[in-house]
């Protein structure tokens, strides 16, 4: 037996022994890292702040190391697409286990991407980013995409015009793609001092890409504006809907098939102005409509796995006759008859190819007829020829034939990190024949583009989209190739910085090749800064641009492309969800520096379609207990300028007299209030009235003046009267589309 | 000697197992206390590191997951108006809900507990945008909100929830704040006043907020 004196001694002995041992011997930590989820996160680095111990995790995301400090330490673990997370830890002499938590890096949510120059209303929308339905919603938009674009900054107020003018550039200058091909008559035929409203309804496009300068390699054709539209997939059910206003009436249907892989449908509409014009007055003196019929199908069928083959036809005609005093002679009257009808189809077809590739397809034809009649009337409108100048040029009888087709193709390669470059070539076949009082001519032209573009994304934080698009034209027989590119840099979450830069080449409009076909194309290059910042249902969004025309059309004492210009500018944008519950509103503001030699302008002037400042204001408030959405829009821009230019005593032209037209002004309303009827049937109706009314004050708009011959008078164009209405009843059964069916019935 | 050393590591081992399900207990009773008085976004951040932390550690409780998933849906719901601000709640608290209903073993009333908070999830994801998303997720939301009163039809917290949607949807769509209330009211009285217990409790403050 050990002596229990012995045995004391041996365990004092053992116990200093390991004391003095533990206070020399290193401490370990152990521990495991794992991801939100409790995954493990292999090869995270993790060491001590200001020492150089540490480990990397193994496979399961474990690790354990010695370290010989003591005290309050730092531990720092980091790994690639995590937060990099600091943790206090007090080492003692005792192991340490750890288990450690780390969060997503919140920058890998999204990546960055290219957004200059361009409006994106999405269905993917968050936050106060733009849907299609706001851009929809916005009041006094007619139906009208181009016109409820026209609340957005960077597009002028032309009321006496459709289609969007932007950033000095004319409405000939926006070019309109659905599903990539053009779509080249997007409003009936133009009417001289009056707008005309959309052939194709808004609804069928899920979104909506409104470029102001600076777009892709994949469009072109187009010098200043680019609006990219996207139509709808499968709908999500069968439906069938109509509204009845005194003046429009609509109905259509959507039938999905039970295997939810295809659909079809179809749509009629006819308008007539006639019975409202006869109890508000209008200042032409309509004898005709203003009528507008139109009727579509369509087909959408998914193919494969990610194959949806798209098909569309439309065919829309209006028909309008109208007299008006005439400008030279208060004894004459002035007749403007106008039938257009218009044949439209477009065949879309996009699918994956193999794991990377992927295929965008589309066709689309269209036939366009434009007949004119005009006619000098005087006395009880009995027609008169006058032999003598002005008078001889105001019998006319214009036929404008238009044959147009296009294919396209692109090919998209992704790669890792939503990175892709895209190529891809499209033709457009152009045929028209125009009968001016008898004498037929013909043009044909055979454009063609091959395009490429790529999206890099350089860093975590900048993406860069180069792009390059020829093009050649047979009739023009020139070919011309435009460089493009842009990029985006985030600066924080929600805050993003944008350059844009371009170059873009459009043919001239067919009235002067007509005349002269030796012409090349014309050409501007854009210039675009552009900041953005998207928090919390705010969005704010500003831009500068720069953007240089070559080449424009001079109409005297030739037609050449000796003309020029440029447009400078500034446009803010605000857009607030939050302050106010339920309420959405947005504020722009477009200042605009423009300045252009081109058709008879005897000089470098401001086109008289540009305003330097417009101002506009778009509020939408749902007011839940009555299920009543009440829509305000308000548009501000300062004077446009009015020129009388007629030919001077030499070779040139002369500007005898110009000025500034009166500020636009204009408030519109619309009111809508949804209900159901047959609430115990077993289908369900989603169902309103709607109440609207445009320039709501009775505003005096005067857009510019139409000079006499000689220039002792001037008219006004103004609205064609001074206040617009409607009212009626919409209904919708099988899905809720009482947002949707508000505005295509205005 | 032999025996006692054996004794000895025998214990010890049992105390430290104790000790760390003391831990674990002592924690998971003093988060929940914490959340019975979290008010703001920043409260129910901390909470929810505190949460996933304690899930990852143990890895097998559903428990912890599903508070984690809680304080993200509290999150949505007090940032409503803040449209984008709300995804990466919405989408971590998604994650952590399904995490928790692998862990749940099939027990239909812990389903049920989990689901409500799943439809509170996706009630989240609609504020971001109602336009856009509205028409995917809250549908989503309503089936998930059924199956949890399907699984239990006692459950206090999916009678709120059905309280609470039914106050904030339109009339035209269904809404009735009537109906609202009086289901908040049931709510109430379907909550048990009995001693604490981690179990999910919540739901008086927020059926009294909707009767006010």
């Amino acid at each position: 037996m050990i002596s229990n004196a012995f045995t004391t001694r041996l365990i004092l002995m053992a116990g200093s022994l390991l004391l003095t041992l533990a206070a020399r011997a290193q401490t370990r930590i152990n521990g495991d890292i794992t991801g939100p989820l409790g995954e493990p996160v292999p090869g995270a680095h993790i060491r001590m702040k200001g020492s150089q111990s540490g480990t990397i995790a193994d496979s399961l995301g474990k690790f354990y190391f010695e370290t010989d400090r003591r005290g309050n330490q730092t531990l720092v673990v980091s790994s690639l697409g995590f937060k990099t997370q600091q943790q206090t830890l007090t080492i003692a002499d005792s192991t340490i286990t750890l288990s450690i938590t780390l969060d997503d890096a919140a920058n890998t949510l999204e990546a960055v991407t290219v957004s200059a120059g361009s409006f994106e209303a999405s269905d993917k929308a968050k936050g106060a980013s733009l849907t299609p339905i706001d851009a929809y919603t916005v009041a006094g938009n007619g139906g009208d995409i181009s016109n409820a674009l026209r609340s957005l900054p960077g597009a002028q107020q032309v009321g006496e015009r459709e289609g969007l003018f932007v950033r000095g550039g004319t409405s000939d200058e926006t070019r309109m793609f659905v599903d990539g091909t053009l779509m080249k008559n997007p409003n009936y035929a133009s009417v001289p001092g009056i707008m005309q409203p959309a052939r194709i309804n808004l609804f069928l496009f899920k979104g909506v890409l409104f470029n102001t300068g600076g777009y892709s390699a994949l469009y072109g054709q187009a010098m200043s504006s680019a609006l990219i539209l996207e139509s709808i997939d499968l709908p999500e059910k069968s439906s069938a809907n109509f509204s009845v206003f005194p003046s429009n009436l609509g109905a259509g249907f959507q039938h999905l098939s039970k295997s939810g892989r295809s659909s079809y449908g179809g749509g009629l509409a006819y308008s007539n102005q006639g019975l409202y014009n006869k109890v508000v007055p209008q200042r032409p003196d309509y004898y005709h409509g203003p009528e507008y019929t139109s009727a579509n199908a369509n087909i959408r069928v998914t193919t494969g796995k990610t194959g949806i083959l798209k098909a569309y036809v439309a065919f829309a005609e209006s028909n309008i006759g109208m007299r008006n005093p005439d400008t030279d002679s208060s004894l004459l009257r002035s007749d403007f008859r106008l039938k257009n009808p218009n044949i439209y189809g477009t065949v879309s077809y996009r699918t994956d190819l193999g794991a990377n590739w992927r295929l965008d397809a589309g066709m689309a034809y269209t036939f366009d007829k434009n007949m004119v009649h005009n006619r000098l009337l005087v006395g009880s409108n009995e027609p008169i020829a006058l032999p003598n100048a002005p008078f001889s040029t105001k019998n006319s009888d214009i036929t404008l034939r238009s044959h147009f087709a296009q294919g396209r193709a692109v090919f998209t390669r992704s790669f890792e990190r939503n990175q892709a470059f895209r190529f891809g070539g499209e033709t457009f076949s152009f045929r028209d024949i125009q009968h001016y009082n008898g004498t037929a001519a013909t043009l044909r032209d055979q454009l063609s583009a091959v395009f490429m573009e790529g999206d890099i994304h350089l860093s975590e934080n900048l993406a860069f989209r180069p792009g390059l698009r020829a093009e050649y034209s047979s009739l023009l027989r020139k070919a011309v190739v435009a460089p493009r590119a842009s990029l985006g840099y985030r600066l924080a979450t929600g805050s993003q910085l944008n350059l844009a830069y371009g170059v873009f080449y459009q043919k001239p409009e067919n009235r002067y090749l007509f005349q002269n076909r030796n012409l090349g194309f014309s050409r501007s290059e854009h210039y675009v800064l552009n900041y953005s910042k998207k928090a919390n249902n705010r969005f704010f969004r500003s831009e500068v641009y720069y953007k240089k025309y070559r080449n424009l059309v001079q109409t005297f004492p030739d037609i050449t492309l000796a003309g020029d210009g440029y447009a400078k500018g500034l446009e803010l944008f605000w857009r607030d969800k939050k302050t106010v519950r339920n309420l959405d509103y947005w504020l722009t503001y477009t200042y605009l520096d423009t300045k252009r030699r081109y058709l008879d302008y005897p000089e470098s002037i401001r086109p008289s379609f540009t305003s330097p400042h417009t101002f506009t204001i778009a509020i939408k408030r749902f007011f839940q207990g009555i299920s009543t959405n009440v829509n305000v829009s308000y548009s501000y821009a300062a004077g446009r300028p009015y020129y009388d230019i007629r030919a001077g005593g030499d070779a040139g032209t002369r500007i005898y007299d110009s000025g500034i037209a009166r500020p636009y002004n204009v408030l519109n309303l619309h009111v809508s209030k949804m209900m159901t009827f047959f609430k115990k049937s077993k289908f369900k109706d989603y169902s309103g009235f709607a109440f609207g009314a445009n320039n709501v004050l009775g505003t005096k708009q005067v857009f510019g003046y139409n000079y006499a011959y000689n220039g002792q008078f001037k008219t006004a164009i103004t609205l064609p009267a001074p206040r617009f209405f409607f009212l009626g009843i919409f209904m919708s059964l099988g899905i809720d589309r009482t947002e949707d069916l508000l505005d295509q019935s205005q | 000697m032999k025996t006692l050393i054996t004794t000895i590591l025998l214990i010890c081992t049992a105390a430290f197992t104790f000790a760390q399900n003391g831990d674990y207990s002592a924690q998971l009773d003093a988060s929940v206390k914490k959340l019975d008085q979290a008010k703001s976004v920043a409260d129910f951040q901390a909470l929810e590191k505190t949460f996933v932390q304690m899930g990852n550690t143990r890895k097998t409780e559903w428990l912890p997951y599903y508070y984690a998933a809680f304080c993200n849906a509290k999150i949505g719901f007090l940032l409503q108006d803040d449209g984008e601000k709300i995804e990466p709640y919405s989408l971590r608290g998604e994650a952590q809900i399904k995490k928790s209903e692998s862990l749940a073993k099939g027990d239909s009333r812990v389903l049920a507990e989990i689901y409500v908070v799943q439809a509170m999830i996706y009630r989240t994801r609609v504020f971001i945008s109602p336009m856009t998303m509205g028409r995917e997720f809250g549908p989503l939301s309503d089936q998930f909100l059924k199956k949890a009163q399907k699984l239990d039809a006692a459950n206090p917290r999916a009678t709120y929830l059905e309280a609470w949607t039914k106050y904030y949807t339109p009339k035209l769509w269904g809404g009735d704040k009537d109906l609202a209330k009086e289901l908040a009211g049931k709510a109430i009285q379907k909550l048990p006043a009995t001693a604490f217990s981690v179990m999910p409790h919540w739901g008086k403050a927020e059926s009294e907020a909707l009767l006010k």
